[in-house]
């Protein structure tokens, strides 16, 4: 039976080509948006290279000195991470570092713009970058204010073309590095570690950093995941007997994950309540939302479609179908369609990836096709398919036979 | 093979009541060929629908194979007409989406049968009412006449015991008309119980008997 179902439901999506179009594309398009736009958030917030410890690291991203209404709100600052950070219990390492900027080089006589991060030594060993010539410079290199640089493989290539780059000297934001490693290219999404150079914090031809509490810079912790709790509970102590410069005033921030400190910015940038479920339940709705739309569009595309074809039901009945066997066949057919639609969306999905990594606005993009969401966008669309079936189905086969061959349909 | 006992049918909608069949007794043997005639709106199709077990009976009952249908149960009814019962309707009732093979395969698909001996039995079916060379064109690429083979094929292919038909050469010109009443005969010939509804004297003239309904009531 299930294969005469099959049969038929190729047969009539075949006959109603537009409806068929129509009902591909939704599911299609939909699964291709969703695909898309979770590749786009598993690469800034999974833990890909090189954060593939995030699940053994906290950061501070955000920090905010309040007074009253009033305050500065932003992210740490040298000075107070040097204060309140250095010696957290249980922290193996404390990997510090700038917000990326945009600095111009000159080669060949041609400018070349450049992402230039400064870092200190243990950012090297709390994010695990792929070397690909030589290596990280030294937290030595950095109290020694050593002017060495690690650079990407496309600096690399335009600087100095195919050749190797270790000892090479780069002019980057009006000063001289040597490069001491080569490592592979990192997306721009992902924030904290994306760079074309990196080179030690304090080569910076100003000290002035030394001195701001909230600035530019964003500090990660690693650490045993047992001890995060007590880590947490250390960071909010001194925060709280923390004494930022302006004596009314006084701290706000979290140790937390990247996800849950965008979280937070996004609905309290006075960053004091913690949301991190917020952001993650948002998404959800946004998706489920944007599901709905095909669903609803799938559910009266259905309706129609059966309701065109009640003389064909009057027939069945009249020649032995039963009211579930003709709910079988329908819903058989709009599983068949949703099905189709995946594969469709499937092929989409990959091709629209493929070109927003080779072709697209974000520099070195490694969007990959999460199997998992697309298995979900999927099951919901069969769900929906399912749904938008079952109800116009079921009416369909409550109707009189009689009422059926003359063609009324409900 | 099918006996009306005393068989009455009220419609009824919010305000109206509309007796469109009122103690109908009425016994088809088998091997029978009947024309059931009478002016438009007598009942002739509504008696034709209790026959072939669509409709229940509001008063009355129908007899089946010496069995007394009183079941209403969906999935029952649904079994004895695709066992024992075939039917022609005046405006064919092809599914467009489907094939003439497909169409005529349609009361097989509700038994226990394989695909191969399903095709196998729908093309002999058509090969029977000479339509071999049509079988995978669409319905509406026919001929009016040609359509309504297809309905007597599709009909016919589940070797049912009763032939019910409501007007079937009514939308055909009248050799077309003749060719179609060849095929009922041949039917009935071969021991299928036909009952046809007709407003046509000289096509009820084949039939063995002929019963004639007028406001509900048999007259005849």
């Amino acid at each position: 039976m299930l294969r005469s179902y099959l049969k038929l439901a190729w047969k009539v999506l075949l006959r109603r080509k537009f409806f068929t179009f129509a009902s591909l594309f939704g599911v299609a398009f939909t699964l291709l948006v969703l695909t898309v736009a979770t590749a786009l958030l598993d690469n800034v917030f999974a833990p890909h290279p090189p954060e593939t410890r995030s699940a053994r690291t906290l950061g501070l991203y955000g920090l905010a000195m309040l007074n009253g209404q009033s305050g500065v709100i932003g992210n740490p600052g040298w000075a107070f991470i040097d204060r309140y950070m250095r010696d957290l219990p249980g922290a193996e390492k404390v990997a510090v570092l700038q917000q990326t900027r945009k600095v111009d080089s000159y080669v060949g006589g041609q400018k070349v713009s450049s992402w230039l991060k400064r870092t200190n030594g243990a950012f090297w060993q709390v994010l695990d970058f792929d070397f690909v010539e030589g290596q990280p410079y030294t937290e030595d290199d950095e109290r020694q204010a050593r002017p060495v640089a690690v650079i990407n493989e496309t600096t690399r290539e335009r600087f100095f073309g195919n050749g190797p780059a270790i000892g090479r000297l780069i002019e980057v934001d009006g000063q001289r590095f040597r490069v001491v490693g080569v490592v592979r290219d990192v997306s721009f999404l992902r924030v904290t570690p994306f760079a074309d150079v990196w080179v030690p914090i304090s080569t910076a031809r100003s000290d002035a950093y030394r001195r701001e509490y909230v600035a530019q810079f964003t500090a990660l912790v690693l650490a045993d995941p047992s001890r995060f709790d007590a880590l947490r509970a250390e960071f909010a102590s001194r925060l709280a007997s923390a004494k930022p410069p302006d004596p009314k005033a006084h701290f706000a921030g979290a140790l937390e994950s990247y996800f849950a400190y965008t979280s937070r910015s996004m609905f309290s940038p006075r960053q004091e309540a913690a949301h991190p479920a917020m952001l993650g339940s948002a998404l959800a709705f946004l998706a489920l939302l944007f599901m709905l739309l095909p669903a609803i569009n799938l559910v009266n595309l259905n309706l129609s479609r059966i309701l065109e074809r009640s003389g064909e039901v009057g027939v069945r009945k009249a020649f032995g179908a039963s009211s579930r066997t003709l709910i079988g066949q329908f819903v058989v057919e709009n599983l068949v369609l949703a099905f189709l639609g995946g594969a469709l969306g499937f092929v989409l999905s990959s091709v629209a990836l493929l070109i927003i990594n080779r072709w697209g606005p974000i520099p070195y993009a490694q969007l990959t096709l999460n199997l998992r969401v697309f298995l979900w966008g999927l099951l919901l669309a069969a769900a929906f398919g399912l749904l938008s079936g079952i109800y116009p189905a079921w009416r369909m086969s409550r109707l009189h036979p009689i009422e059926a061959l003359r063609g009324r349909s409900w | 093979m099918i006996r009306l006992e005393d068989v009455s049918k009220t419609y009824r909608t919010d305000r109206i009541e509309t007796r469109a069949l009122d103690g109908i007794r009425l016994n088809v043997d088998k091997g029978e060929f009947v024309a059931v005639m009478g002016p438009s709106g007598c009942g002739k199709t509504t008696l034709l629908n209790l026959m072939g077990l669509l409709d229940v009976p509001s008063k009355g009952r129908v007899v089946l194979d010496d069995r007394p249908v009183d079941t209403r149960r969906d999935r029952e009814l649904s079994r004895l007409r695709n066992e024992k019962v075939g039917f022609i309707f005046q405006s064919f009732h092809l599914v467009p989406d489907l094939t003439v093979l497909d169409n005529v395969e349609i009361p097989l698909l509700y038994r226990a049968i394989t695909g191969k001996e399903r095709r196998r039995m729908a093309l002999a079916a058509l090969d029977r009412v000479g339509l071999s060379s049509r079988v995978h064109h669409f319905p509406t690429q026919l001929s009016g006449g040609q359509q309504q083979r297809v309905a007597v094929a599709r009909a016919l292919v589940g070797r049912p015991q009763l032939l019910l038909a409501d007007e079937p050469t009514g939308n055909l010109d009248s050799t077309m008309g003749e060719e179609i009443l060849g095929l009922l005969a041949s039917a009935n010939g071969e021991g299928t119980t036909v009952v046809m509804v007709t407003h046509d004297p000289r096509m009820a003239e084949h039939a063995h008997r002929i019963v004639r309904l007028f406001d509900g009531r048999q007259v005849q």
